[in-house]
């Protein structure tokens, strides 16, 4: 057993009288990468910030020893200088800086006077690059011309040269393909190899336990577990995150499938700055009543796209033909998309589904406001009841529904979501990544929901990177490879390696290609 | 954690706050002045003199909260001014029939600025910029940059005019009793509908304040010589915009489109029509504080509004309405507005002089913005 390069002891952190962390334990050796794992607001965040600074020492209790000797930082700069950095879920780079401007960011090589020393930078870049296995990248080009996988390892790139001896990811592998996360892991082994230590903050288990030498467990602030990945598996971690042991992860029910309700045709979107490239090429596929389709494909295949020009979303110059019930649909916006009859859960929660500072209750309503109204002035109790009822039905865990809904989980901000375009009633529901970023227990009730609406009779159709998920919840799968069509399998002993086979027919390999 | 209890009381109630910063200003005055400040003389002028800027503010909290700006309200108000300066006085139009005039042409003024922010996608910044230029180089030509005067005497009685008192006590009273009565309905319909209910003596406390504030501003303004007719039209307004915030789709919708104008706009909203309308409301705003700037002074000058659009603007942040949109209030907005013309009037009183007066303004808009910030109200997701 070697030593510990960092330890964290009986971390307690309260929020005016909530405890956020109650007793949390973690410790990592040189070269090792520990899991951690737990539900959306579990504390995983809460940790992470006070293992990087952001709540300096002194707002919470407990100890940190690093090399031994304690932590006491009151910046990120001051865990920064002691060698621990974090690489956010989301990407902290300025896309019109260079890749060597971005990876020494509040730490450039100066000559006298404060001038950069551009020469330096570029070579120590490139060196940097190297170790990472990246030769064929342009240092001194803007960041936006590198796609997300890139990116993600410009991140650690820029963390190495900050000699990280500790790195904390935190969901590195939530916006990237499955090739790009193969090329992440492998990395991280290798920096592992160097005696680089990591914690590996991460949903999908897969990975936990491909690169994960231990695994720490947390629920509602509480340390549950500490195991070598050896004694786990991924059902017990889901249990131990969980709190109740998860039969099935997808509540599968017998739902009978009826005749074709909605067909889109020859739908076609080009690019919005590049009009000369097709995002999406000439793709038509139906739906029938009570069905689940699955739609399957690398990240940038163009799915967001087909969905958000079926729904009148998409911003660029898009075609398409869409039939309803037998009947055309013309199409043009989302208010007359809700108006017909359909519904589209978006994939970015943040920028697209939420309203963060209103109530819960008000970004549940936003779709259907008019149903309460007489003459546009709201009944607030006739809202509030439905409010009530629907917060109750899908258990959405708010203290109120007045409550900012910013303050949620993200399970829950999901659920929210979910609810306000259930509100109008849709015939067919497209759900872009329903369970991003959403915590196992929400997942199963997200799925329950997709279920009992599908035996209702509703169309869903779903856009889905979780390959599993395609897989448990769909009757078919269509996939998508770079703007066509590439498949449309029914979904009866299908396996992952059919439909990632047709996903990457045509498309190149690789790690992300230069956008 | 009492001083953690007290923030954030503050933060849920921030109109507390601010109507004790008015309390403080008033009382330094007060003794300041020697006693000069808090008559019934001295705030029937003080309010006379915010309803202007009043009026901006409740249309200018509606444009921040989508989360646009206009900075060409100040020479809106100078051309709609105009405007109804050259009907009523060159023209010889009816006072009536220039003031419609000029409300529908405030209305098609500002539908014109959200056509050009929401259409052609010009950002409001640029449009507010250009139209404060452009909009004043009307005023100019259009008067010939000369003061156009007298402005008839119905015109001049809406500026300078008073609200009989017992028609303002009737009014009071009738305010008064809806309020009663909508009370009563909200409890009856929530507990028809199984909805939680506020405790009882809360909405018998609440009743009880609004009626000591309504018949105590009534009185005191009585005392003087009655309720000036700008403020009741500016507190008309506060109820309309207040309701149409608080209790319509529209006023939700605007909320949402600030808060989030891509989420708000795949809920099925359309988000280009409610800026739209945000936007020829503050036009409508100009056009009121337009024909009360003229009816004030009796003529149309061509330089009237000149940086009205900053105190609108100051009295919305003032009065916690968040830069970056989706959040603040229109009664928020008016203290605000209060606090400006408050400062405005005790500075004049105590003979300060001018470039000290537009210091301290500055200094308090800054300062009163910080204090927002501290209380971490304004932090967005």
């Amino acid at each position: 057993m070697s030593e510990y390069l960092f330890e964290m002891r009986d971390i307690v952190k309260e929020f005016s009288g909530v405890r956020a962390l109650n007793g949390i334990n973690l410790a990592v050796r040189p070269g090792e990468c520990v899991g951690l794992c737990g539900e959306n607001g579990a504390g995983k965040s809460t940790l992470m910030k006070v293992l990087s600074g952001v709540y300096p020492y002194g707002t919470w209790s407990g100890e940190i020893l690093f090399d031994g000797k304690p932590l006491k930082a009151h910046s990120v700069r001051d865990s920064e200088a002691a060698g621990i950095v974090i690489i956010h879920q989301e990407l902290m780079l300025v896309p019109q800086l260079s890749v060597a401007e971005n990876i020494f960011l509040g730490n450039e090589i100066r000559k006298f006077g404060g001038v950069m020393d551009y020469d330096a930078m570029y070579a120590k870049a490139d060196a940097l690059l190297a170790r990472l296995k990246l030769k064929d990248v342009n240092v001194a080009a803007p960041v936006m011309n590198y796609g997300g996988g890139y990116q993600q390892l410009f991140e650690i790139a820029k963390a190495l040269a900050k000699n990280a001896r500790l790195l904390i990811l935190d969901e590195p592998s939530s916006s990237l393909t499955s090739s790009e996360t193969d090329t992440l892991l492998s990395i991280i082994e290798d920096l592992k190899r160097d005696g680089v230590a990591c914690v590996y903050i991460s949903h999908k288990l897969e990975e936990v336990a491909r690169v994960c030498d231990t695994v720490t467990v947390i629920r509602d602030g509480k340390h549950i577990v500490t195991k070598p990945m050896s004694e786990m598996t991924t059902h017990s971690i889901i249990t131990a995150m969980v709190g109740r042991d998860i039969e099935n992860l997808f509540p599968k029910v017998e739902h009978e499938i009826g005749e074709v309700i909605f067909e889109a045709r020859h739908v076609t979107c080009w690019d919005v700055t590049n009009p000369n490239r097709k995002r999406v090429d000439d793709i038509s596929f139906e739906v029938r009543r009570g069905e689940i389709l699955g739609i399957a494909g690398l990240v940038g295949a163009g799915r967001t796209e087909l969905v958000s020009a079926i729904f009148g979303a998409y911003p660029g110059r898009y075609e398409a033909e869409l039939v309803l019930e037998g009947k055309p649909l013309k199409v043009k916006t989302p208010e007359q998309a809700i108006k017909a009859g359909l519904s589209l859960v978006p994939e970015d929660r943040k920028r697209q589904g939420i309203v963060p500072l209103l109530g819960v209750g008000d970004n549940i309503t936003l779709a259907t406001l008019s149903h309460y109204a007489h003459a546009g002035t709201i009944d607030r109790q006739a809202e509030l009841q439905t409010v009530d009822a629907e917060i109750k039905r899908l258990r959405v865990k708010t203290a109120s529904p007045e409550l900012a809904i910013m303050g949620l989980s993200g399970g829950n901000q999901q659920k929210a979501v979910l609810t306000k375009m259930l509100l109008p009633n849709p015939k067919v529901l497209i759900l872009d990544e329903p369970t991003r970023g959403v915590d196992v227990g929400s997942k199963y009730d997200i799925y329950k929901l997709m279920f009992e609406l599908a035996t209702k009779g509703v169309a869903i159709i779903m856009v889905s990177s979780e390959m599993p998920e395609v897989l448990g919840v769909s009757d078919r799968v269509l996939v998508v490879g770079e703007g066509r069509l590439r498949g449309n399998f029914q979904n009866v002993g299908l396996t992952q390696e059919q439909v990632l086979a047709a996903a990457i027919s045509h498309a190149a390999e690789g790690p992300a290609h230069a956008a | 954690m009492q001083a953690q209890k007290i923030q954030q009381l503050f933060v849920r109630y921030k109109i507390l706050a601010l109507l004790i910063a008015v309390a403080l200003i008033w009382v330094f005055f007060h003794v300041k002045t020697e006693s000069a400040f808090i008559t019934p003389g001295n705030l029937s002028n003080l309010f006379r003199q915010m309803a202007i800027t009043g009026m901006l503010a409740c249309g200018m909290v509606f444009i921040i909260i989508a989360g646009e700006i206009d900075l060409s309200v100040g020479s809106q108000l100078g051309l709609l001014g105009g405007v109804v300066a050259i009907l009523t006085v060159n023209l010889g139009w009816g006072t009536w029939p220039s003031i419609g005039a000029v409300l529908l042409l405030g209305l098609v003024i500002g539908a014109f600025n959200g056509f050009v922010v929401t259409k052609m996608r010009v950002p409001s910044f640029i449009v507010g910029l250009g139209g404060m230029l452009a909009f004043r180089g009307i005023v100019l030509y259009v008067t010939g940059s000369s003061t156009i005067a007298p402005a008839p005497d119905d015109l001049v009685q809406l500026g300078q005019g008073f609200v009989p008192p017992m028609l303002s006590r009737w009014i009071g009273a009738l305010i008064f009793l809806a309020m009663i009565g909508l009370t009563v309905r909200r409890r009856v319909r929530r507990s028809k509908l199984g909805l939680h209910q506020v405790a009882l003596w809360m909405d018998v406390g609440r009743l009880v304040l609004i009626g000591a504030v309504i018949f105590g501003f009534i009185r005191m303004l009585n005392d003087a010589n009655g309720i000036p007719i700008p403020v009741m039209i500016l507190l008309a307004l506060l109820a309309v915009f207040t309701y149409v915030s608080t209790q319509t789709v529209f006023g939700r919708h605007i909320y949402a489109v600030g808060g989030n104008m891509e989420a708000t706009r795949l809920s099925g909203v359309n988000v280009a029509r409610v800026k739209l309308v945000v936007f020829a409301l503050m036009g409508l705003m100009c056009a009121f504080a337009g024909i009360i700037t003229v009816a004030r002074t009796g003529s149309g000058s061509p330089s009237a509004g000149t940086g009205g659009e900053l105190d609108a603007i100051s009295a919305c942040f003032i009065g916690g309405t968040s830069m970056r949109g989706g959040s603040g209030t229109v009664y928020g907005a008016l203290i605000g507005a209060l606090v400006m013309a408050s400062l405005d009037s005790g500075m004049q009183l105590m003979d300060v002089d001018n470039s000290w007066q537009m210091i301290i303004k500055g200094v308090i808009l800054v300062l009163a913005v910080w204090v927002d910030v501290l209380s971490g109200s304004n932090r967005n997701a």
